[in-house]
């Protein structure tokens, strides 16, 4: 990673301008000047049970919040300041599911199969279960199956569209299209909530799942009879978008 | 104000014997689990389906969340608590709280408002004195 001179004055100019200006495409261009950074403080996390893609959208994240609260006046270099940054978000990403990571074998394996349990349950009795009838039905204690909710949460940002024993994504595409089709009645708040850059972000899918359940009141068993998938999938897509959209929100509101 | 932040004498008033429960945990994000952890065992109880414990899970965390902020952007406090009161009604829950705060309280965003409309019944925050804030959660059972 030498860094020549001229680089690094570009790079300075660059920050000057953007501390100066709050200009959006011109941070973007510095992002991706500075991504070899990432990647290369992303790998020093790897083997520890997390997918490198995911690593580096983490440390992307860190780097974009470095550039944004980067002050050019302090007269410290980029990446003396960014690499705590990046390194700190890196560490909080293992950290804030650090205890989900550590979940017993059983409580993973119970999440997976509370998708099926909860999607046949729901057929059956023509509404969503409650806690104590899925609880008889997977045969464990109630207990065990809010600690299975919570394991979830685990999927935070790991690569949940790859299906992990469960036969859940048959229909991603139509989901994809159907915003699209929603969109004809829209309010204005919803409008233009929808059209943030923030929601617009995220995956279609999700977005898709954000605008049905907190724009249209449909509950989540009612969105994933729709998008055709489990549940338990809707579940953890809804608190991964929640945790992405915080931490875009974090990183936009971040003094600049 | 941290270290100051025990003053909840009048609220013990409030808690009520009949099964509501308290919990008193570190103002950081991590503990969240815990908070929502303690939700989901109550709502099971009364009776709440799979998609309203999910609901008042996300409502909880997202509320909490907003309180105690990013620890990244406002680092963690040892001494900050927030305290949490779970009430039973007979179809409802009812999730009070108080935490101290290092600046001003925070302002919710408009998506923020929107997810907790969709997701509880009733939901507030209340800037209190003293540097504190007070919320509530309210969510009813369906049938």
């Amino acid at each position: 990673m030498a860094f020549e001179a001229t680089d690094r004055n570009e790079l300075r100019s660059k920050l000057e301008e953007y501390a100066n200006t709050g200009d959006k495409e011109l941070r973007d261009e510095i992002v991706a000047s500075q991504v070899g950074l990432a990647e290369y403080l992303a790998r020093r996390f790897k083997n520890r049970g997390e997918p490198i893609e995911d690593l580096i959208q983490v440390a992307l994240l860190g780097l974009l919040k470095a550039v944004e609260r980067f002050d050019p006046s302090r007269g410290l270099e980029f990446s003396t300041f960014a690499t705590p940054t990046i390194v700190g978000e890196l560490k909080r990403h293992f950290r804030d599911k650090g205890w989900a990571v550590r979940v017993p074998r059983r409580v993973q394996e119970l999440h997976l199969r509370m998708g099926t349990v909860v999607n046949s349950l729901s057929q059956e009795l023509g509404r969503s279960p409650t806690i104590p009838e899925i609880a008889q039905r997977a045969e464990v204690s109630v207990d065990e199956v809010l600690e299975a909710m919570e394991a979830g949460r685990a999927y935070r940002f790991s690569s949940i569209d790859t299906p992990a024993g469960e036969d859940e994504d048959r229909a991603q595409s139509p989901a994809a299209g159907q915003l699209g089709e929603d969109d004809t009645g829209l309010e204005e708040v919803e409008q233009r909530m929808l059209l943030s850059p923030l929601i617009a972000s995220l995956p279609k899918r999700e977005q898709m799942i954000i605008h049905l359940r907190f724009f249209r009141g449909m509950t989540q068993s009612e969105i994933a009879a729709r998008l055709g998938i489990s549940q338990m999938h809707v579940s953890r897509l809804l608190a991964r978008s929640l945790a992405q959209l915080r931490d875009r929100a974090g990183a936009e509101a971040a003094p600049g | 104000m941290p270290g100051e932040q025990n003053g909840l004498d009048e609220r013990d008033e409030q808690l009520r014997t009949g099964g509501d429960v308290r919990l008193v945990v570190p103002a950081s994000p991590e503990y969240l689990r815990l908070v929502r952890l303690t939700a989901a065992g109550m709502a099971s109880r009364l009776g709440f389906t799979f998609d309203e414990v999910e609901d008042l899970r996300i409502a909880v965390d997202e509320l909490c969340f907003h309180l105690l902020g990013d620890d990244d952007v406002v680092p963690s406090d040892e001494e900050r608590t927030m305290d949490l009161i779970y009430s039973a009604g007979a179809d409802s829950i009812t999730i009070t709280g108080r935490t101290a705060l290092s600046g001003a309280v925070p302002e919710q965003s408009e998506l923020s408002e929107q997810i907790l409309d969709a997701l509880v019944d009733e939901h507030e925050v209340t800037g209190g004195t003293n540097g504190t804030v007070t919320f509530r959660l309210k969510k009813q059972r369906e049938s």
